[in-house]
């Protein structure tokens, strides 16, 4: 099971794309990812979810130490997701109330 | 007609995929649960999956039991108790940073029920099959 990481600049952000499954296998290369983007100095990152096509809570826990991480250095860590099926987990758990979710990259970042 | 399906895998990460994957092809063969259902079942399996590998010594096996019947579909999977200590905590006023795994659980199965004895675990987890799935037992035509 392969995990996709692909970082791209885009207005100021840094734009992770996700691809495959997050779970307790696959999560500690994302998290892995996030760290080096923040240590690097990213402050604006954007997690771009649309390729995932699993997360349970393992990859919940990636964001939320994501954010917590950048939000320590006076960031923000956003995500773009429109798949219902990962939106029902980020609601369950609370986490569109912590996340500002956008509908496509584009969206997220015209205006920074 | 009921019919049973086990799997046992190595504790380890890397076979978490291979254990919700077999449940959401067994869950799909007999009809009454919606891909959306099968998804949210794959995701508490996961959860299960990971909950039992954190508590069981390294070198062990994780064992599944999928009984598959016209009106649901169960999956009881066993662990050392200590292995669902994090997924099911005993103090629930103290959450932790597993309480989003027990979330998904309660909120994506519409059974989850924990049955120890002597520090051992098994986590049942039921799926209800739609009322239109009892007369159809989804066995492939002759």
């Amino acid at each position: 099971m392969d995990l996709g990481l692909d970082v791209k600049e885009r207005n100021g952000w840094a734009v992770l794309s996700v691809q495959g499954e997050v779970d307790v296998y696959t999560a500690p290369q994302f998290r892995e990812q996030l760290i080096q983007l923040v240590d690097q100095g990213q402050r604006s990152i954007l997690v771009d979810l649309e390729g995932v096509e699993f997360l349970d809570s393992t990859g919940l826990g990636v964001l939320v130490g994501g954010l917590k991480r950048v939000r320590s250095h006076d960031g923000d860590l956003a995500l773009v997701c429109t798949q219902r099926r990962i939106l029902k987990v980020l609601e369950i758990t609370g986490l569109t109330k912590v996340f500002t979710i956008y509908d496509s990259v584009d969206a997220a970042t015209a205006g920074n | 007609m009921e019919r049973v399906v086990e799997l046992e895998i190595p504790a380890r990460p890397e076979f978490v995929g291979i254990a919700r994957m077999a449940v959401g092809a067994l869950a799909g063969i007999r009809p009454g649960l919606a891909y959306e259902r099968i998804d949210d079942l794959r995701i508490v399996v996961s959860e299960a999956c990971t909950s039992a590998i954190e508590g069981m010594e390294e070198g062990s096996n994780l064992r599944l039991r999928c009984v598959d019947a016209p009106k649901s579909l169960e999956v009881r999977i066993e662990a050392p108790e200590a292995a669902f200590e994090s997924a099911f905590p005993k103090d629930e006023d103290e959450p932790d940073g597993d309480s989003f795994r027990i979330s998904l659980i309660r909120a994506l199965v519409d059974d989850a029920d924990l049955r120890t004895t002597s520090g051992f675990a098994e986590l049942c987890l039921v799926m209800h099959r739609d009322a239109a799935s009892d007369e159809d037992d989804g066995d492939l035509p002759a």
